[in-house]
């Protein structure tokens, strides 16, 4: 009896371990084939994701790019890694010691310093950022990994073996291929595996080196975590069952090559083969980069080409494939996380002809004068936007510089089951009602909240002065003592959808997603104001074909192609006839798709100076860290 | 047998860094002779034989086989093979890819492999070996496997660099004996190197004993035994008395104060001598009737006989013999003429 106990607990304790490591990826398997976008609420089976995952050209590219270059970096590290750990075991004393240690540096490096120093040097080198210059960086990142596992190999090997080999007739390469590299097998296969996984995983570096629209895995899935997409999951089921198969046969192969070494008929038989595979192999991938390398320049320089630099998740990627058939051109598409991680990429030289940023970011750039003013003429649909767009723009005053894309504003969702209609009226100060604490999402961003509060308190919400702002702060932190809010990024989408909480802060068109989602759910904006936002196509200074980059511009706003873009979307457009033709259609009634934004207190976020911009957001780092 | 020399070293010297290994070595290397070359640790002696299978290139002097230089010739170009301390097998191979590894090399018809190792294996006595790991084999089985890797390939000389370094004493001597059989099985020169003077004198058709860079003497294992050419020579090989004297004239030795008949002849008149006299070689006789008496002051029971020292006028005597004396018992000794070896000294 007694016995049983004590063998109970680390039965336990190891079951306990499994559930945490696993639970999570069992939990992405198992949403992978949810028939619906929801992560939590399982709806039914379906491939439908495998289906949209298998069909994405985007995410297709991403898997190749990652896997060759993973392929190609570990090779290459792997070659470059084991000679220099062979060649160190034969140099003088100081200098091996003084190498080994040089080669840490590498490896406790935080990423992103030597994800910035590889950019840097390879924009002061004029490489042209893509596929080379990722691969480049994964072979310096991956090298030092395979020295340190090599080496301790090298050191404890019997360097009397190499002689052994060079007297029974082999030359030294023969040595070196035939000894050597069987004697060190296990600290290369090491070095090898963890090239390979350093290099496929890779996302800091990988981000900051590519350019001209290559992207990973990591890249992609970073960006289209931004909203909802169950894409994600499918292509991490298959990641992990590739992972687990990888595995399950290097753990196979000993005991199948054990079987296999019986025979020494056999095995002569074999070895034959094998001589003529390696050759092959090693002609295939070579064919392989080539490929790739002619094929990436063949199709820059044979067509024109538009570098644009969106969002991620923030354009039907079909629509791209019919523009470039449309116009015999390529467009190479790249993607950011938000507006100041584009503005990052800018000063580090990567180069675009069209970026979508936000209003108050194109303001920024215009002051900086990053832009070139818009073609008008070649717009031929400039009067189909939206007129109220088009006038008192702060951030960008004459319409010289922005063709507006999508654009929505900031309120309040609620489930109609819980809210009284009557507690609207109080507007954004529901938001500290204590009817409803713990109940309530606020949106996890420094300027939406100060945004909220300010407007509460009936100042603009571009102030600069500081009092007011000290004042926001006040409320900000009192509505965090009272309220008990969770901060949340886009996973509030889901989490209304589930009917989680009775309040949260989202934008307008998130608003009518979870809306169509959830008929519980309604949308308002408080009379006290809101953020109006627009986010808008700008081309830059780099922009050597104006024409082209009017043609996509132009392109977006034809109504067709807007429809389509939209329901891939699910903001509002700044077309006027899609903004009615959503307005009166499928969204007809639903408070959240085209909200009213005549209320004259509403604004546009602003360019703010860099002191009131570092003063909010130290305020905003005490909040967040307030207890 | 002595006709033609397969391999000839002419005056080699050897230095690393500002130390000089090898100091002038002329050694001539005759088709299937078992040679030993025979010195304490860091006499050169794996150095020549390093410079020998081309691991190492001398730094003065020439390298001959059959009569070219090979003093450029990168090893797997040389018609040698060695047998390295420790076994050097490859771990990651078994006991046929070990064997087969060189044939391999020259992408020999499997079939044609297969027939050899299962010959050579047959001949080190590992048959039915074939598919052990190397890892799980005793140091005898891993020796029998490291000879028949070097031997497969069909070598005009064998250079062994104490190969039998890491047996025990038992496994040892069976080795030996096996290695000779070997030898004169294959007809090829051998090469051998060692600092155990027994496993030289059991083995070798020819030992060459050296010492700091020098060779000390050529020879036979009878010659180098029993005619010493020097004191260190004396020394090394085997357990001697070494007593200083003078040659009054041929077949004539004083030492002691007393006169000695022996058969050296060729000295200088009242030449200053060394003397060598094998412990064995002393014989005991009543006091009574000797020119040279002692007393038993140490006695140890060594197996076959007991090994005494006797305490002299002059000093003490190493004597082997299996007759039994007491402790402090007075007694005589005497040499035969022919078992007195006179040195010069050097």
């Amino acid at each position: 009896m007694r016995l049983k106990k004590i063998s109970l607990g680390p039965k336990l304790y190891i079951a306990v371990c499994f559930l945490f490591f696993y639970l999570p990826i069992a939990v992405t398997m198992f949403f992978s084939f949810n028939s619906s976008k929801s992560l939590t609420h399982f709806t039914g089976f379906s491939l439908h994701w495998y289906e949209k995952l298998l069909t994405d050209q985007n995410i297709l590219a991403a898997v190749y790019v990652s896997i060759s270059i993973a392929i190609f970096a570990t090779i290459i590290s792997t070659i470059l890694g084991t000679i220099t750990a062979i060649g160190l075991s034969k140099s003088r004393k100081v200098l091996k010691e003084w190498i080994l240690n040089v080669n840490n540096i590498p490896i406790m490096n935080p990423d992103i310093v030597t994800a910035i120093s590889l950019m840097i040097l390879f924009t002061s080198a004029r490489l042209e950022r893509g596929y080379i210059t990722m691969l480049l960086a994964h072979i310096a990142f991956c090298t030092p990994f395979v020295i340190t596992s090599v080496y301790p190999k090298v050191r404890s090997m019997d360097h009397n073996l190499a002689d052994v080999a060079m007297d029974l007739g082999a030359t030294p390469f023969q040595a070196l291929t035939k000894v050597i590299v069987p004697l060190l097998r296990p600290g290369i296969f090491a070095g090898m595996l963890l090239a390979f996984t350093m290099s496929l995983d890779d996302f800091v570096v990988s981000y900051f080196v590519t350019g001209n629209g290559v992207a990973n895995i990591s890249i992609i899935v970073y960006n289209m975590t931004k909203r909802i997409n169950p894409t994600i999951n499918a292509l991490s089921t298959l990641l992990i069952l590739a992972v687990v198969i990888v595995l399950v046969g290097v753990n196979l192969w000993p005991a199948i090559k054990a079987k296999r070494r019986g025979n020494p008929k056999y095995q002569a038989v074999t070895k034959r083969k094998s001589k003529k595979l390696v050759p092959i192999l090693a002609g295939i991938c070579i064919i392989a980069v080539g490929i790739t390398c002619v094929t990436q320049f063949s199709a820059i320089s044979s067509k024109q080409v538009l570098r644009v630099f969106n969002s991620g998740e923030y354009i039907d990627m079909d629509l791209i494939a019919q523009f470039e058939d449309e116009y015999d051109c390529q467009v190479v598409y790249e993607t950011f996380d938000s507006n100041e991680s584009m503005y990052t990429k800018l000063q580090s030289g990567a180069t675009y002809d069209i970026l979508v940023p936000s209003d108050y970011m194109i303001e920024r750039l215009i002051e900086e004068d990053y832009l070139k003013k818009i073609d008008w003429k070649q717009i031929t649909h400039k009067d189909d936007i939206i007129p109220s767009l088009m006038e008192n723009n702060e951030f960008d005053p004459k319409n010289e510089y922005t063709v507006p894309y999508y654009w929505g504003t900031v309120g309040i969702l609620y489930d109609t089951n819980v809210v009284d209609e009557e507690d609207l009226a109080q507007g954004w100060e529901i938001l500290r009602n204590p009817k409803y604490k713990g109940d309530l999402y606020m949106y996890d961003s420094e300027r939406d909240s100060f945004m909220i509060a300010l407007k509460t308190l009936g100042y603009s919400m571009n102030t600069t002065n500081k009092k007011e702002l000290l004042e926001a702060y006040d409320w900000l932190i009192q509505q965090r003592e009272t309220m008990d809010p969770v901060y949340v990024g886009d996973d509030v989408m889901d989490n209304m959808i589930s009917g989680n909480k009775a309040l949260a802060v989202v934008y307008s068109g998130d608003g009518t997603y979870v809306i169509d989602e959830n008929e519980d759910m309604s949308f308002f904006v408080p009379e006290q104001g809101s953020n109006v936002w627009t986010d808008g196509m700008v081309v830059t200074k780099d922009c050597n074909n104006m024409e082209l980059a009017c043609q996509f511009m132009d392109f977006f706003l034809d109504k067709e192609v807007a429809i389509q873009n939209t329901e891939y979307i699910g903001y509002d457009s700044a077309v006027q006839s899609v903004y009615d033709y959503y307005r009166e259609g499928d969204y007809a009634g639903n408070p959240g798709c085209g909200p009213d934004t005549s209320n004259p207190l509403n604004e546009v976020f602003r360019n703010q100076p860099q002191k009131i911009k570092a003063f909010t957001a130290n305020l905003w780092t005490k909040i967040k860290s307030h207890k | 047998m002595k006709e033609h020399p397969i391999i000839e070293l002419k005056n080699i010297t050897k230095n690393f860094g500002d130390q000089q290994v090898l100091r002038g070595i002329d050694l001539n290397i005759y088709e299937n002779e078992f040679l030993t070359l025979l010195g304490p640790s860091g006499c050169g002696k794996t150095t020549i034989l390093r410079i020998i299978g081309g691991f190492e290139e001398a730094s003065d002097g020439q390298v001959l086989f059959n009569g070219d230089d090979i003093a450029k010739l990168p090893p797997y170009k040389r018609e040698v093979n060695t047998v390295f301390q420790k076994y050097a097998l490859f771990p990651f191979l078994n006991v046929y890819e070990n064997v087969a590894f060189g044939l391999h090399l020259k992408n020999v018809d499997e079939d044609v492999i297969i027939n050899k190792v299962d010959k050579m294996l047959t001949m080190v006595g590992l048959k039915g070996y074939e598919k052990r790991d190397v890892t799980s084999l005793s140091g005898g089985q891993q020796q029998r496997v490291a000879i028949a890797r070097a031997l497969i390939n069909e070598p005009k000389v064998l250079l062994l660099d104490e190969p039998l370094g890491a047996l025990d004493a038992k496994l040892r001597k069976d080795m030996q004996i096996e290695l000779k059989k070997i030898q004169k099985e294959v007809g090829i020169t051998f090469v051998f190197v060692t600092h155990d003077q027994e496993e030289a004198l059991t083995m070798s058709d020819t030992i060459v004993v050296m010492n700091d860079g020098i060779v000390q003497q050529i020879g036979s294992p009878i010659d180098i035994y029993n005619e010493p050419q020097n004191r260190f020579v004396a020394e090394f090989i085997g357990e001697s008395n070494i007593i200083e004297g003078t040659m009054i004239r041929d077949c004539l030795v004083k030492f002691d104060g007393i006169e000695w008949e022996c058969v050296d002849k060729g000295f200088r008149e009242n030449e200053e001598i060394e003397v060598v006299l094998r412990p064995e070689d002393m014989d005991v006789i009543p006091a009574t009737d000797a020119k040279l008496c002692g007393k038993i002051v140490s006695k140890v029971f060594m197996g076959v006989h007991y090994e005494y020292m006797v305490e002299t006028a002059n000093r003490q005597y190493k004597v082997h013999t299996t007759e039994n004396y007491e402790l402090g018992t007075e007694i005589g000794l005497t040499i035969d003429p022919y078992d007195i070896q006179v040195m010069h000294i050097g």
